[in-house]
């Protein structure tokens, strides 16, 4: 409605460091200066065009390909101006510095994408999947955030938010004119119509959770007496010599982080010190950090000597585990069983972590506990703050279902409850949120 | 001509806004200046004679709240009181009244002409003087200029108004008052975003050829409401009912036939309209499922026959008018005081002042 007459941002698109190609863009309403100057000319709209990047000599800084965007049919609704050119540090910095030599600045991160939402070109959810989708550690996290990026995610939302509309009209009106003799609430309806969307609610609630955990991923935490194995499966799970192996107990100090995926969800593994008492203070130190980790944990794996089955201190342990916190015991060494068969708990698996044995199993049980459901259609990705919203708009349905006999609370519930709905989307933002969410952005997006 | 005095404020327009804005300026200390084309009709009830309802209450109870006088001078004229949505809570209650036009202007009257710190003038202002865009007077019509810190803006519609009855149109900031031409082609030149909104009346009717035997009596309620927070039942004249009729469908037959000669629906009338004020033809169109729609036969005050019909305003031409209000129980005989139709008027958006 009311245009404002932006100022014009440049910065470099493409990733630190050397490349075949790299790419300024820049976009604002002085692109056809810009591009006067640096091209020598203004570029037919959308055509691949070469020449030449010049200084303000008319040297050639570099040579390649640009591209102009006539608004608003660009990324962010304005015009905008793609110079790829080699992707050299210095040369990009060069022409860089160009651009901003001609009443250009430096674009803030995320200050691209945020144009474009503010331009109406994407909406919150969108945006925030940009991100996601480049930083995408998993195919099915790239995946999940181009579903988003297309709108999937936002659609499920305007469908809840329009069915709360129709309900909210149904409310509102007997309220708004009471003398137009619309006393009598259908209710009959209104339960119906109260019903349905508590159900979408949930399932969108369900499937946002696995989007998150594609997104978010879990932490796990490893945990178990010194010399259990634990660094050995650290190794096989995720395929690499990670952490230190040493015969000498004790010899994990740190609690190593480290990223695998199992069917595309990320976890990352917290190994930790082996849990026993000590004289030694960098293994105190250890230990104590062990404890903190346990309360970030989404699921804790309790590795057991098999050979030695569950002693009095590994009770302790399991003992001393948050009891909200899902947990597996995993009894290692299963290659120096032989014969022997353990009777396993139902909350216990069995593996070698030397030869490979009930790995696959235990990737299926962790993928299990951590809440994840092996989905044929894909999910979408979600962030924290699109759960929390879900939820609280969960929350105000139930609180509307209890105040069914007051109308007026009744369209209040039903008000919040939407209120949650558009802050996903961003129909609503707070002021501080917009700022939060694309200063995570990397510059040049 | 530069008149003497300079004014702390300058307050454009002396309708309900105006006077508010009047009065609160004055009473808080600033000298102010009242301007009005026409001193007579300060205080005046545009549109129907009530005061309140669902929204519209709250807003008078918060101007109430904050020292303002419409509910005062509502407790000083209201003739009948009731609260809407009494069953429901708080929040959604809201206080409404009818009001004898006469007292309800006389109370505003006196307030305005008692009020220290406050100058009434009768002039039109034509022009806002502007230096370096900064607002520091205006001009009326006959080349007064006036200074001021501060001008308070609220003309009401007379902004470029114009009268729809059916597809003619003619300018007017009121039935009977005329508009502001010059000052709104001068608010359109500073290049400030103006907007167009819409608002409609109904057939003013004479009350003796009403057929009240066959009509639903609606009393005030009792006890009866008070508006002011500060005021009380005593201040309250003699109060008097509203009667309740309704439409038929013969009466959407007949606004139905007349749509291609409205100019809601032939799209000559541009504008954003009132949500709590649809047009009969709004009415049966949205609300197509209905049989009827309720009509409130509202009196203008305690010493006139004139009966506002609301809940019939339009922009239908003269003849469907006739024939629409013919064929509402108990008005089959009815004669009219006056034709009003839909108004439209300029509208400046208040935030980027």
């Amino acid at each position: 409605m009311f245009q404002q007459k932006s100022d014009t941002i440049a910065a470099v698109a493409t990733a630190q460091g050397r490349g075949g190609v790299g790419v300024v863009r820049i976009s604002g309403s002085g692109i056809a200066a810009v591009a006067n100057a640096v091209l020598g000319k203004l570029p037919v709209p959308r055509h691949a065009t070469f020449g030449d990047f010049l200084d303000e000599n008319g040297e050639a800084i570099d040579q390649g390909i640009a591209l102009y965007f006539p608004g608003p049919h660009s990324y962010t609704g304005e015009d905008v101006l793609e110079l790829q050119g080699h992707g050299g540090t210095a040369i990009l910095h060069l022409l860089l510095q160009r651009c901003l030599s001609l009443n250009v600045r430096l674009a803030e991160p995320g200050e691209f994408t945020r144009r474009a939402f503010l331009n109406d070109k994407i909406d919150l959810a969108q945006a925030e999947s940009v991100a996601d989708l480049i930083e995408a550690t998993t195919t099915e996290a790239a995946r999940s955030a181009m579903r988003s990026l297309h709108g999937e995610f936002s659609a499920i939302i305007h469908t809840l938010v329009d069915e709360l509309i129709t309900l909210r009209m149904l409310v509102e009106a007997m309220l708004d004119f009471p003398e137009e003799d619309i006393e009598v609430v259908d209710t009959t309806l209104r339960d119906q119509l109260l019903h349905n969307i508590q159900i979408k609610l949930q399932q969108t609630l369900l499937s946002a959770k696995q989007g998150s955990l594609l997104r978010e991923g879990a932490h796990i935490a490893l945990v178990g007496r010194p010399n259990v194995g634990k660094s050995s499966l650290l190794n096989r799970l995720s395929g690499e010599e990670v952490a230190l192996v040493s015969d000498v107990p004790g010899t994990t100090r740190d609690v190593i982080r480290q990223a695998i995926q199992i069917r595309g969800v990320p976890l990352h593994i917290m190994d930790t010190a082996g849990l026993r008492s000590s004289e030694d203070e960098v293994e105190n130190m250890g230990m104590a950090r062990t404890h903190q980790t346990l309360q970030r944990a989404d699921l804790i794996l309790l590795l057991l000597d098999g050979s030695a089955g569950l002693s009095v201190k590994d009770e302790e342990i399991l003992a001393s585990f948050p009891a909200d916190i899902p947990h597996l015991l995993v009894y290692n060494k299963a290659d120096l069983l032989g014969e022997k068969n353990l009777a396993l708990r139902s909350d216990a698996i069995s593996i070698s972590a030397k030869t490979g044995t009930g790995i696959e199993e235990l990737r299926e049980r962790m993928l299990k506990l951590i809440g994840w459901q092996n989905q044929e259609s894909g999910a979408f990705i979600a962030r924290e703050r699109h759960l929390k919203a879900l939820n609280l708009a969960q929350s105000h349905l139930v609180n509307a279902t209890e105040v069914l006999n007051h109308p007026e609370l009744f369209a209040e519930e039903l008000r919040l409850t939407q209120h949650e709905l558009n802050c996903i989307t961003g129909k609503f933002t707070a002021d501080n949120l917009l700022g939060e969410i694309f200063s995570r952005f990397c510059i040049g997006k | 001509m530069k008149f003497s005095e300079v004014f702390d404020v300058i307050v454009v327009g002396g309708g309900h806004a105006g006077t508010e804005a009047a009065l609160a300026s004055a009473r808080s200390g600033c000298k102010t200046l009242l301007l009005s084309h026409n001193i007579e009709t300060l205080g005046q009830m545009s549109c129907n004679p009530s005061i309140g309802g669902i929204g519209k209450g709250h807003l008078v109870k918060e101007v109430d709240a904050l020292g303002g006088a419409m509910a005062h001078a509502t407790d000083i004229g209201g003739i009948q009181f009731r609260i809407l949505n009494s069953s429901k809570g708080y929040a959604v209650r809201a206080t409404r009244a009818q009001a004898d036009r006469m007292l309800y202007k006389q109370a505003i009257r006196t307030m305005l002409e008692n009020q220290p710190n406050l100058w009434l003038f009768q002039q039109a202002v034509d022009d806002l003087l502007v230096e370096q865009d900064k607002v520091v007077g205006v001009v009326t019509q006959l080349g007064l200029r006036f200074s001021a810190k501060t001008v308070v803006l609220t003309a009401g519609t007379f902004l470029a108004g114009l009268i729809h009855v059916g597809q003619a149109n003619y300018q007017a900031g009121r039935a009977g008052d005329p508009p502001s031409l010059s000052l709104a082609h001068r608010l359109r030149e500073l290049q400030l975003p103006v907007g167009r909104l819409k608002t409609g009346t109904p057939p003013r009717i004479d009350g003796r050829t009403i057929d009240y035997s066959v009509l639903q009596e609606q009393p005030g309620d009792d006890p009866v409401p008070v508006f002011s927070f500060m005021g009380n039942a005593a201040q309250h004249p003699k109060q008097m009912p509203c009667w309740i009729t309704e439409t038929s469908e013969r009466t959407h037959e007949i606004i139905r036939g007349g749509l291609d000669r409205s100019p809601l629906f032939t799209g000559v009338i541009e504008g954003v309209g009132p949500r709590y004020c649809p047009s009969i033809e709004d009415k049966i169109t949205r609300f197509a499922g209905k049989t009827s729609h309720q009509i409130f036969l509202e009196p203008e005050g305690l010493t006139t026959h004139e009966i506002y019909p609301n809940g019939i305003s339009t922009s239908l031409p003269f003849d469907v008018q006739v024939e629409l209000v013919r064929s509402i129980k108990g008005l089959e005989n009815f004669r009219r005081l006056k034709w009003v139709g839909k108004k439209t008027f300029n509208a400046i958006q208040h935030h980027l002042i």
